[in-house]
């Protein structure tokens, strides 16, 4: 469903510092799937992401969606099939507004922003029903400014906004990093109801190696701008934290880190 | 010496008038971060065809509009620059503002009947008493010009200006794109994600504020009888300080919507610099009073909104 086709990115053309991440990066998601990223410190996944949600553009290469060619659709064009969370909670949502005022904006993602009433009064009851899974009496503090939240709470807010609307997608950029343990366990109880729920393709990075594990379909290493590990279905199932902790030490002494 | 009443008089009428101009800043510089300097073209540019349209006898309400309309094309240019071009906010402001100067010089003499390779142009143009503006059209008529030795029907007038376009903004904020707007200037990441073009989003605004400092700039001839070239020298200083005065000395009376705080405090500005010619200080000192006046209230809002952070964590 999504295919990088043949990407190749480059910081700092032209210039002493000039390094190529990707030359020739392939990479498949079939439909359904969750796809859990790993990899070292600068080995490009976040770039991985921009590239694909259009935050970063590309020197060559092609990214398709269902077939269709989107390289050339900008950011917000590309959104609409796309949700996100950021591992910043502050990206996910507006802090100078309301808990309703965020959701009712991203209730009307892929709809017109005109000159309707933004708040829609029925609407607050399947708010608050979304809400209500996080057990952060969220629900009951709609008139809340979200800058007044915890991190934890913003990040929840952040994932349930982002699957408000039909996404094809869900990318997640290491969005439990900034998280305490429990509230960082919370959110990815919540991650992997949604993708069961909605049956969502979706891409997560993370430096979790257990939840890499235990959550998704498939786990992908990369290193350096290459996929170093791929494994999917059975092989998957089998692949436990030490094997793959194993596989980054090695990399890890391979390249001197 | 003017009389006590006569300087609160001054100050309202001033205050009510410029807060157009402020509620304008309040969009740009408040909600999108945009510190516009276009506006000082865009007021000239309200204040010169309002001027030159009720000379020729246009309806003066009708005229407002299209000063609106003039404004708010400037600010798409300037919102053009910036979000297209890239060029820095300051920039862009200045840019505009620039290109407004020969604008308004070649409306002024052409709308005077005058030849642009011939005469140098009128740097003020009249607009007397045979001409119908909005304090001498319908419905303003019905106001007493003097009461108690008021100017009453200016003072009502500007007032009521001043709070519909207050209630248009709040009602515009509630609206889709009115949050969306809200939200682009608050966290552009978000907006994107939600299918949003954030520049659409800011060239918006940006029509919006212009299209208000255009009015002022009506308002401003209504008030003096006459459009003049320098009329928009000194706009941004007394927008952005009235959006400062009124957000930081208000900030924490939560029952009040920030546009109505921006009204008070274009009032709270106008009558300082009223007072102080009332205590007899010269009006040449006018524009050094007002960049002080517009510094304490940088300086106090630092101090506020930090404090208010410190308060959030
Ligand atoms: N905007 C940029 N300009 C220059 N170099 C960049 C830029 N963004 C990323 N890079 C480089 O690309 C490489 C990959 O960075 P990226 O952020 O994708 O890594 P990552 O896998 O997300 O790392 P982390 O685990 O630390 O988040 C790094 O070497 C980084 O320095
Ligand atoms: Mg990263």
């Amino acid at each position: 469903m999504i295919k990088f086709d043949n990407i190749q990115k480059s910081f700092g053309i032209g210039t002493p510092d000039e390094m190529q991440l990707f030359n020739g990066f392939n990479l498949e998601v079939s439909e359904g799937e969750f796809v859990s990223i790993v990899g070292s410190n600068g080995s490009g996944k976040t770039t991985l992401l921009n590239i694909l949600c259009g935050s970063m553009l590309i020197e060559g290469g092609r990214l398709l969606l269902d077939g269709a060619d989107i390289t050339k659709l900008s950011e917000h064009e590309r959104a609409k099939y796309l949700g996100r969370v950021f591992q910043d909670p502050q990206k996910g949502t507006c802090s100078d507004l309301t808990i309703l005022e965020n959701m009712a904006l991203a209730d009307n993602k892929n709809k017109k922003f005109g000159l309707g009433a933004a708040i829609n009064k029925k609407r607050i009851d399947h708010y608050k029903e979304l809400l209500e899974p996080c057990q952060m009496g969220l629900e009951n503090r709609l008139g809340t400014l979200v800058g007044t939240l915890s991190g934890g709470q913003r990040q929840a807010l952040a994932l349930i906004i982002s699957n408000m609307a039909d996404i094809r997608l869900l990318v997640l950029d290491e969005h439990t990093a900034a998280l305490d343990p429990k509230s960082s366990e919370l959110v990815m109880e919540l991650t992997t109801r949604f993708v069961k729920e909605h049956s969502i393709t979706t891409l997560m990075v993370t430096h979790n190696l257990r939840y890499a594990v235990d959550h998704g379909s498939r786990l992908l290493m990369l290193d350096k701008g290459l996929i170093v590990l791929d494994r999917k279905g059975k092989e998957k199932e089998q692949t436990t934290v030490e094997s793959v902790l194993h596989i980054f030490n090695e990399i890890s002494i391979e390249s001197g880190n | 010496m003017p009389s006590f009443l006569g300087a609160c008089e001054v100050f309202l009428t001033d205050g009510f008038m410029y807060s157009v101009l402020a509620l304008g800043f309040y969009i740009s510089y408040s909600i999108l971060d945009f510190p516009d300097l276009s506006v000082e073209g865009t007021a000239l540019l309200g204040g010169m065809s309002y001027a030159l349209l009720v000379r020729a006898s246009y309806n003066p309400w009708l005229t407002v509009l299209v000063a609106f309309m003039l404004g708010s094309i400037a600010g798409c240019v300037t919102g053009f620059l910036h979000v297209k071009l890239k060029i820095r906010p300051l920039l862009c402001g200045i840019l505009v503002n620039t290109m407004l100067i020969t604008v308004n010089l070649i409306a002024s003499v052409v709308g005077m009947g005058g030849n642009l390779r011939g005469e140098e142009a009128l740097t003020t143009i009249p607009v007397g008493r045979q001409f119908i503006t909005i304090l001498r059209g319908f419905p303003s008529t019905l106001l007493p010009t003097d009461l108690g030795g008021i100017n009453a029907r200016k003072l009502i007038v500007l007032f009521v200006v001043a709070t519909v376009c207050k209630l248009l903004i709040d009602l515009y904020l509630k609206t889709k794109n009115g949050l969306a707007l809200r939200a682009t200037g608050n966290n552009e990441q978000f907006v994107t994600t939600l299918g949003i073009d954030p520049g659409s989003s800011k060239i918006i605004g940006l029509a919006i504020s212009n299209g208000l400092a255009a009015v002022t700039g009506t308002l401003v001839v209504t008030s003096r009888g006459n459009a003049n070239q320098n009329m928009g020298l000194g706009m941004v200083v007394i927008g952005l300080a009235s959006v400062i005065i009124g957000l930081s000395v208000f900030n924490k009376a939560y029952f009040f919507k920030d546009t109505t705080k921006v009204i008070f405090g274009s009032v709270i500005y106008q009558a300082c610099l009223s007072f102080a010619t009332y205590l007899g200080v010269p009006s040449a000192y006018n524009k050094l009073l007002m960049a002080l006046l517009f510094t304490v209230a940088l300086v106090t809002s630092n101090f506020t909104t930090k404090h208010r952070s410190d308060s959030r964590d």
